[in-house]
């Protein structure tokens, strides 16, 4: 009696996480569709209208930096600083997934001119990125149930 | 096809796509997400405004 009132207490002290270590989906298919589709992630996760706010969010963003005529970051070096700042927004820009590619694809090339609505359109165009991440990772901590 | 937009504009933009995605993203209900998203959209521009003046009083 004793000993099952103890299992019973052991039972109720686990975390939802560990009592089912199994996620419903791959957390790295999530991570990888919710990079290359904004949204996909939580749409793969029965979350649809969240899904539908991140890529209405990421592609609003993404789309004023293309139409502010923003160039995207190149990965190559120079001094520190510089290598930073190209290779960081670089990645940045990579991290909105296929609209990235597509814009690469499709031949979008802005030249880096010295002009502040380019130079605002290149932060939004990394911005985007940005904004993907978080809900990269937002995707993934429903998968593994660390969130609701 | 070129948009324009001021630095007001862009500040605004830009506060009101990162408050959507904060709210959404940190908060657990939908009333808390919104609440949350309204705080930071708030906070952006309270920056926007009080980064604003400062600079005009410190350019002179």
């Amino acid at each position: 009696m004793a000993a099952r009132a103890r299992i019973e207490v052991m039972a109720q002290a686990i975390p939802a996480s560990e009592a089912s270590p199994q996620p419903a989906r791959s957390p790295y298919l999530i991570i990888f569709l919710a990079w290359l589709i904004p949204g996909a992630g939580h749409l793969l996760l029965a979350r649809r209208g969240r899904g539908a706010i991140v890529l209405g969010t990421v592609l609003l963003t993404f789309v004023v930096g293309l139409l502010m005529h923003g160039p995207m970051f190149q990965p190559h070096g120079g001094d520190l600083l510089s290598t930073l700042i190209q290779y960081g927004g670089f990645v940045g820009d990579l991290c909105s997934g296929i609209l990235y590619l597509l814009a690469v694809w499709l031949g979008y090339n802005a030249p880096d001119v010295a002009a502040f609505s380019p130079d605002y359109g290149q932060k939004f165009l990394v911005a985007a990125g940005l904004l993907n991440i978080l809900a990269i990772v937002d995707a993934y901590e429903i998968a593994t149930k660390q969130k609701d | 096809m070129y948009l324009q937009l001021n630095h007001f504009e862009m500040s605004l933009l830009f506060a009101f796509v990162s408050s959507v995605m904060l709210g959404l993203v940190t908060k657990r209900t939908d009333r808390e997400r919104v609440r949350y998203g309204a705080y930071c959209f708030a906070c952006f521009m309270a920056a926007t405004f009080g980064i604003g003046w400062a600079m005009h009083f410190l350019h002179g």
